[in-house]
């Protein structure tokens, strides 16, 4: 796993998600975003340009 | 005979019959009800009053010669999460306690006018993720098998409900496992079926992308039954597969000799190492898919952390999304757990999004090149028996992986079937069959036969 | 025919000259490739020319057809292609230091299908980097310019294939178009540039910038052109996950028919309310609208979503894909970046997941809005740009939220939307006008830039500038 993140960074991320955190739930959840970190990191697998999801939009099918 | 713990088969027959009333069956469900509730908490609103007046409708039609279907006069529960018209949906949550929809889900719908009887709305995690929570809207579930123990989640009132003999079938929804955990942990048949078959709308989404509705009944033939009743196009649900409905009963009782199945063992015994019992379950049934002439072959799949990261990674982006602005304005409304697993979302970026759901594709094309000359899947559904409720970690689905996420990723059809109970504890251990898309027939066809040749079926839990 | 020069001639007039034997494809080839050689070196269309390729194909046209095997109206028409449209083994470099080196081991279906269709292919034309990073004057390459003033800005992405047909450098370029990258350079270069419905044209093997919104389209003089090429480029491919399984309508055929009757509908709050246009870009849409009723077309206002509402849709569904493709190369070596590419790209880093989320979802409301006008019209009219074609250079770094688009709002539906030329500024720059569709009435769209474009005389007007007799032998 990844570092832990810092706590101003930290406080970044929840500034920007627009969430007030008590400092206990502030301390939790930035131990719980190293197993998102983790989760990063496994979603970003060398993959070709053409590489694309499989579910996208398709004007027929409204 | 106990009407309540009669399959959803028996019982048709019966009504079909006239030998059994629909309001004698659904008496006997309210009448257990009452006295397993203060234990079980398996409701959130109980509504016994329509229940009562629906079975007098359903037994006035069967009289009059007008039999609607195998579900016609069956008590069945609804996860607190499908829209009921005039009756509150809460997601069991206190945001939303006093919800009153106007309208019934799409697959409600469908049950009603399958003649189904709903008895009311069943506990859940939080908005389908947050629990076993003592601080929502009421109390968790408890499991039949031990009040002591978790039910799994989220469809958790469903899961004792139905385990009880509270209700002869219940609806689940399932976006990581929610149908599939509470069907392991207590000792169900449920499945999650193709992406895009059942109708969402009207049930309240946590992640529209994983999000799929389905049945959980006490056999496979009885989740056969009442998925027939809720299935149906809806051109409404965006995600909505616009395919012919199978009859889902039809294969059932034909040989499944002949029939391969791909077992996928390192999910179990390396990616999440399951508990002993869970992994001697595995193989007895294999076995027993053995002696019933079908060809076992061993099949690997990508890493499991890996689709559980895709999974998690799109369905807390999405469930943050939905749950925003009321996380922003009203957090003390939610209960923590629930609270604090959402908004993890937040912290997403678009990048992590798309990046997901380009590996979701990879995945898919992986499993899909897997099945070829496999006719399903087999795996654990569970790595462990139910749990004590207040020892399940918060952060649990982030550090080991889930065996159920894989197929909410690929959409693909899973089903959890009942492979017999923990020495000892007595608790139930299950596997998992995994088909093809919209090949639900052959699931119900092997999990049946499976059934049928074990006697699991005929133990129903102390509290039942 | 009342032309004289063979780079006057539409692929319409010319492949009909071209069936009969009286136009060869050396000849025509030859000529293209004489006049990129005289005048691109003012215009920066082209990356690449592939004159001994582009000679070898056009006499393996002409020995097919004098064997009687003629393929149909493009065989034998030079084209070009913008340069993030995969060729195998020639360099496809989406204009980027990143990718100079890239080559391509597989032609993009597009390719593929107008090769096969008998088109010589005369090179690989300018783009903004990556389609997304320009004007700029930090890349490997300069920038194009605007074939009517090569002061000016010929708009991109697809800026190159939009001035080699301004110029007469190509009878047919492909284009690319997320947020408006055919269509702007057509407004720009005076030409008719066609976004096809999403899901019409296979995207495999171009370079993508943003799946969701990305498709691939034709540029030519005449939307009738464009409606040739249509016939060749919309096929189904399995392989695309975006590729829709319909069936073609039969372009060539319904770009003749009669436009009596279609009911026109106006988004006049885009360019009276929510943007401010110029009074000529104005003026001109109004005169079309005189035109439009005058063949016959019933012409009403009406109101869909402001462009505001598009725009912030697309921005956040592009620039989240845009930077999930980057992401790697933009940390591991932005500096093969030109700044404007990797500013813009490197903003998708700012988004959120829920906000992506919430755009696709929206996106499904504005869809279903628009649907619902076309219940009522068959076509809607905007300007394509609101202005004319600004000096080179002054584009620069605008933000995108700065700059009203009239295009983004038909990526983010999926519509057919293509620009025409309804006239010239008193300075002599192209005007600009888009029409848009339903899903996959392309044709019905193609079919209305043509009877507009037959009923006035700005297609007879080329920029005088690139003047370089190429009599036709023929007449």
């Amino acid at each position: 796993m990844s570092e832990a993140i810092s706590k101003e960074a930290f406080q970044a991320l929840i500034d920007r998600a627009g969430l007030t955190l008590t400092p206990p739930q502030f301390d939790e959840l930035r131990i719980a975003y190293g197993y998102l970190q983790a989760m990063r990191e496994r979603v970003r697998k060398p993959r070709g340009y053409d590489a694309e999801p499989a579910h996208i939009f398709k004007p027929a099918e409204r | 005979m106990d009407p309540t713990l009669l399959t959803i088969a028996d019982a048709a027959k019966l009504i079909s019959k006239k030998k059994l009333s629909p309001v004698e069956l659904v008496s006997a469900c309210i009448a257990k009800t009452e006295k397993l509730e203060p234990t079980l908490n398996a409701y959130v609103t109980f509504t016994p009053d329509l229940a009562l007046k629906a079975a007098k409708v359903a037994e006035s039609e069967v009289m009059a010669g007008k039999v609607r279907s195998p579900m016609h006069g069956i008590p069945v529960g609804l996860k607190d999460i499908y829209d009921t018209a005039g009756t509150r949906t809460t997601g069991h949550s206190r945001l939303l306690k006093d919800r009153i929809p106007t309208e019934d889900a799409f697959t409600v719908a469908k049950l009603r006018e399958s003649g189904a009887v709903i008895t009311g709305k069943l506990g859940t995690f939080e908005f389908a993720i947050g629990g076993p929570s003592f601080d929502i809207l009421s109390p968790p579930a408890r499991n039949p098998w031990d009040p002591t123990r978790m039910t799994g989640g989220s469809s958790s009132g469903s899961g004792a409900a139905v385990a009880a003999g509270m209700v002869l079938g219940a609806t689940g929804s399932d976006t990581g496992g929610s149908i599939r955990s509470p069907s392991s942990l207590c000792g169900l048949a449920g499945i999650k079926p193709t992406y895009g078959l059942l109708s969402r709308r009207g049930i309240l989404p946590l992640s529209q992308t994983l999000d799929h509705a389905g049945p959980m009944c006490w056999t496979v033939e009885d989740a056969a039954i009442m998925l027939q009743g809720m299935a149906g196009y809806d051109a409404l649900d965006p995600a909505a597969a616009n395919v012919v409905v199978k009859d889902y009963t039809g294969q059932i009782g034909a040989s499944v000799k002949g029939k391969t199945i791909g077992i996928i063992r390192h999910f179990y015994e390396e990616d999440h190492v399951a508990a002993p019992s869970v992994v001697a379950a595995m193989e007895t049934a294999i076995d027993v898919f053995k002696s019933l002439g079908c060809i076992v072959k061993e099949i690997t799949l990508p890493p499991l952390m890996d689709f559980a990261a895709t999974g998690l990674i799109i369905m807390s982006s999405e469930a943050f999304s939905i749950h925003e602005k009321d996380l922003q304005a009203t957090p003390e409304l939610y209960g923590e757990i629930g609270r604090d697993r959402i908004m993890m979302g937040g912290l997403l970026t678009g990048g992590d999004y798309v990046q997901a759901m380009r590996q979701r594709r990879e995945l898919c094309v992986a499993v899909a090149d897997a099945m070829l000359g496999v006719d399903c899947l087999f795996t654990a559904s569970s790595p462990f028996p139910a749990p004590e409720i207040d020892k399940v970690p918060k952060w649990l689905m982030y550090q080991k992986p889930s065996i159920t996420m894989p197929f909410n990723v690929t959409g693909q059809p899973a089903m959890t079937v009942c492979a017999g109970y923990e020495e000892g504890s007595g608790l139930p251990l299950a596997f998992q069959l995994v088909g093809n898309a919209f090949d639900e027939p052959t699931l119900f066809q092997l999990g049946a036969a499976y059934e049928a040749v074990t006697s699991w079926r005929s133990v129903r839990p102390s509290l039942a | 025919m009342s032309k004289t020069n063979i780079h006057d001639l539409t692929i319409a007039e010319a492949a009909p000259l071209i069936a009969a034997k009286k136009l060869s494809p050396v000849e025509l080839t030859a000529t293209y490739l004489k006049r990129i050689e005289a005048f691109d070196g003012a215009l920066n269309a082209f990356i690449k020319v592939l004159p001994e390729a582009a000679m070898a194909s056009a006499r393996k046209a002409e020995a097919a057809i004098m064997k009687g095997e003629y393929k149909g109206p493009l065989h034998g028409v030079p084209i070009a292609l913008k340069d993030i449209y995969n060729t195998k083994g020639i360099a496809t470099t989406g204009h980027s230091a990143l990718y100079k080196d890239h080559v391509p081991a597989e032609d993009a279906v597009t390719t593929a299908l107008l090769a096969e269709a008998g088109t010589i292919l005369l090179g690989k034309l300018s783009t903004w980097e990556f389609a997304i990073g320009g004007t700029s004057f930090d890349l490997p390459w300069p920038p194009a310019k605007n074939p009517w003033n090569p002061a000016h800005d010929p708009a991109g992405s697809s800026s190159g294939s939009g001035a080699a047909i301004g110029a007469s450098l190509a009878m047919g370029t492909m284009g690319t178009d997320t947020g408006g990258s055919i269509r702007g350079p057509a407004a720009w270069c005076g030409i008719a540039g066609l976004k096809p419905t999403y899901g019409y044209v296979s995207r495999r093997g171009i370079l993508p910038l943003s799946f969701s919104l990305d498709h691939g389209g034709p540029m030519c003089w005449t939307s009738e052109d464009c409606a040739l090429m249509m016939d060749v480029l919309a096929k189904y491919d399995p392989i695309d996950p975006g590729s829709a399984d319909v069936t073609k309508a039969d372009f060539a055929a319904s770009v003749k028919k009669d436009v009596k009757g279609l009911k026109i509908g106006v988004v006049r709050h885009f360019f009276e309310k929510d943007a401010e246009i110029d009074p000529e870009i104005k003026a001109g849409i109004e005169a079309s609208l005189a035109t439009f009723k005058d063949l016959g077309c019933e012409i009403i206002d009406v109101t869909i979503a402001p462009l505001s509402a598009y725009a912030d849709v697309a921005a956040l569904i592009s620039r989240s894909e845009a930077f999930a493709f980057h992401e790697e190369t933009l940390k591991a070596s932005p500096e093969l970046y030109g700044e404007l590419a990797r500013q813009r790209i490197m903003m998708g880093a700012f988004i959120r997941a829920s906000d992506y989320v919430n755009a696709l979802r929206e996106r499904g409301v504005l869809i279903a809005q628009i649907a619902k006008v076309f219940e009522t019209v068959d076509i809607l009219v905007t300007p394509t740009m609101p202005t004319p074609a600004p000096k080179l250079g002054e584009l620069g770094n605008m933000l995108s939220r700065a700059r009203p688009s009239f295009t983004r709002p038909f990526n983010v539906t999926g519509s057919p939307a293509l620009s025409i030329c309804p006239g010239f500024t008193a300075s002599g720059l192209p005007l600009n006008m888009q029409l848009i569709g339903r899903p996959f009435q392309d044709d019905l769209v193609l079919r209305l830039g043509s009877a507009f474009e037959k009923a006035t005389a700005f297609r007879d007007t080329r920029p005088a500038q690139w003047a370089m007799p190429s009599s036709i032998a023929a007449e």
